[in-house]
């Protein structure tokens, strides 16, 4: 039965969002969440006899890890140079200004949830916030033939960010997995160390296997076989299995040299299918009853999370000498999240102790995808005429909202 | 066939560039040559380093006409640098001893429209063009 969902949800997320974009003009995504919304248990799925939790783990872990060493993979080194310190403080500072102002406040307001100390909630929703969807924005600087220095930026800013987010998420999740501050040092030190080592190992030595392998089809298997026994080793000897995907990336980059299509292009053809896969299974949990009851709270998610987008952002731009056209406008490019961030939740679902607090995020996160997806795509526009990189005679074309949200 | 037979049969010169081109220099080689699909990066030592093809090119200088990217490939665009930084640099050649009916299958899986021979201290001798290489076995079978 649930070999059968899996494949009704592919397709008829896949053909719902293609669709809605196409007829009605609205992000794919929102076809993939309302098909998962549809086998939800509110629904059809206590019809069905459905029960989510025991068989979607496995397939959120993989998926996420095939993002994770995607992510891992984005940047050598030298590019990382390239894009200037700018750049990279207006990166670090939009990260940490949505996970200080997310955290402070869901902590302020007492949001908190049963298993977990009084701030493993905040903590937890504050690292989801740190996540953008690069795909969003990269459709609103397409559809409107945008280029300029915030172009740029921003370009370089979608494609980095998810890597401090990533080892966002998974310290807080490590720190979290401890009873008590005591033991918290010694497992957040293996959780961590243990996924840089073995996922730094398993870069050379893919980057290594793949030189041997010159079918393109070869070194997918090899490459989603690593990627797989990645996140079985860290299931099994617990560390962070999404820490350990990302390094796997990143030093199979590092190793690989200039030429590294061959170790990434293989995977980045499953990203499509692995969003569509997190926006479905996003909408089976979706809880009309939560979102209802915590309607403020995806609401004042949004608010924070964008206000300590564009504040990080812009203290970040500034001290790293940007313009103030860069600085002032880099922020409002930011907000729309997506893919990664609903990845991140579902994991949570997996664990008895984060039960309680992935329903809140997967729910808090799916809702606020969908306001970032409208609001998100009018504020980068925004922004983006305000730098005066707005080509507006080129507007308008189809597909404006074919790729966003992922 | 061996691979110098055919060279000697089939001259073609490969062109080639250094590993501190810019990328606009590589698209004006190969607008020179429009025949040409792929370049070979020559290092210092006069040996093969590198491969760049057009695709890969054209993919780089008119990424803004892309509506969707990767990660990797959005560092790239707001990065783009020198060929060095580009190039294929686990470049499959054919030694001019080889036959070629023995290693074509390889150089096929890498997508490559040309194949580079080198000798053994990897320089390169020539190119031999897939494209004579049809063109050979259609006229045989005409």
């Amino acid at each position: 039965m649930e070999i059968l969902l899996i494949g009704v949800l592919l397709l008829a997320g896949l053909a719902f969002g293609t669709l809605g974009s196409h007829f009605f003009g609205v992000p794919r995504v929102v076809g993939y969440i309302l098909i998962g919304m549809l086998f939800s248990p509110d629904l059809l799925g206590d019809h069905l006899g459905l029960d989510t939790a025991r068989w979607t783990q496995p397939l959120v872990a993989i998926a996420l890890g095939i993002v994770a060493y995607l992510i891992g993979g984005a940047a050598t080194i030298g590019q990382l140079r390239r894009l200037g310190v700018s750049i990279i403080t207006a990166t670090v500072g939009k990260v940490a200004g949505a996970f200080l102002l997310v955290f402070a406040g869901f902590v302020w307001l007492g949001v908190s949830v049963p298993d977990l100390p009084v701030w493993g909630a905040p903590l937890v929703l504050a690292a989801l916030a740190t996540i953008t969807a690069p795909a969003a924005i990269v459709a609103i600087i397409h559809q409107y033939r945008a280029s300029g220095p915030l172009t740029t930026a921003l370009l370089g800013m979608v494609a980095m960010d998810d890597a401090l987010g990533v080892v966002i998420f998974s310290v807080a999740l490590a720190l979290l997995a401890a009873d008590g501050l005591a033991s918290a040092l010694p497992l957040l030190a293996w959780e961590l160390v243990a996924a840089l080592v073995i996922g730094g190992g398993g870069g050379w030595l893919i980057e290594r296997i793949s030189r041997l392998l010159h079918e393109h089809e070869l070194r997918l298997v090899a490459l989603i076989g690593a990627i797989i026994l990645l996140v079985g080793l860290a299931e099994a000897w617990h560390f962070s299995g999404l820490l350990a995907a990302m390094t796997l990336g990143f030093t199979a980059r590092w190793f690989g040299g200039a030429h590294a299509e061959r170790l990434f292009e293989p995977v980045e053809q499953l990203e499509e299918m692995v969003f569509v896969l997190f926006f479905t299974l996003a909408g089976l949990y979706f809880d009309l009853s939560v979102v209802v009851e915590h309607g403020w709270l995806i609401l004042l998610f949004f608010v924070l999370r964008g206000a300590g987008q564009v504040i990080g952002s812009w203290i970040g731009a500034r001290l790293g000498g940007a313009p103030p056209a860069i600085a002032n406008n880099v922020g409002l490019g930011m907000l729309p999240q997506g893919g990664v961030a609903v990845g991140m939740a579902l994991m949570l679902e997996g664990q008895p102790r984060f039960a309680e607090v992935a329903i809140l995020a997967i729910n808090i996160i799916t809702a606020s995808t969908l306001l970032t997806e409208s609001i998100g795509a009018f504020a980068a526009r925004f922004g983006l005429r305000r730098a005066g990189e707005l080509n507006e005679a080129n507007g308008g074309h189809d597909g404006e909202h074919d790729n966003e949200g992922k | 066939m061996k691979a110098s037979d055919w060279l000697k049969a089939h001259p073609v010169e490969a062109v080639t560039l250094s590993p501190e081109a810019s990328l606009p220099e590589a698209a004006t080689r190969f607008l020179e040559h429009p025949e040409v699909r792929d370049i070979y990066v020559i290092d210092a030592d006069g040996q093969v380093c590198g491969h760049l093809g057009f695709r890969r090119l054209a993919g780089l200088l008119l990424a803004h006409l892309r509506p969707t990217h990767s990660r990797r490939q959005l560092v790239e665009r707001v990065t783009t640098g020198v060929v060095r930084e580009h190039m294929d640099d686990h470049v499959l050649c054919m030694q001019p001893d080889e036959r070629i009916s023995e290693v074509f299958h390889h150089h096929m899986e890498r997508r490559v429209e040309d194949i580079p021979v080198v000798d053994a201290d990897r320089r390169l001798l020539g190119v031999i063009r897939v494209a004579d290489l049809l063109r050979q076995a259609i006229d045989r079978r005409d």
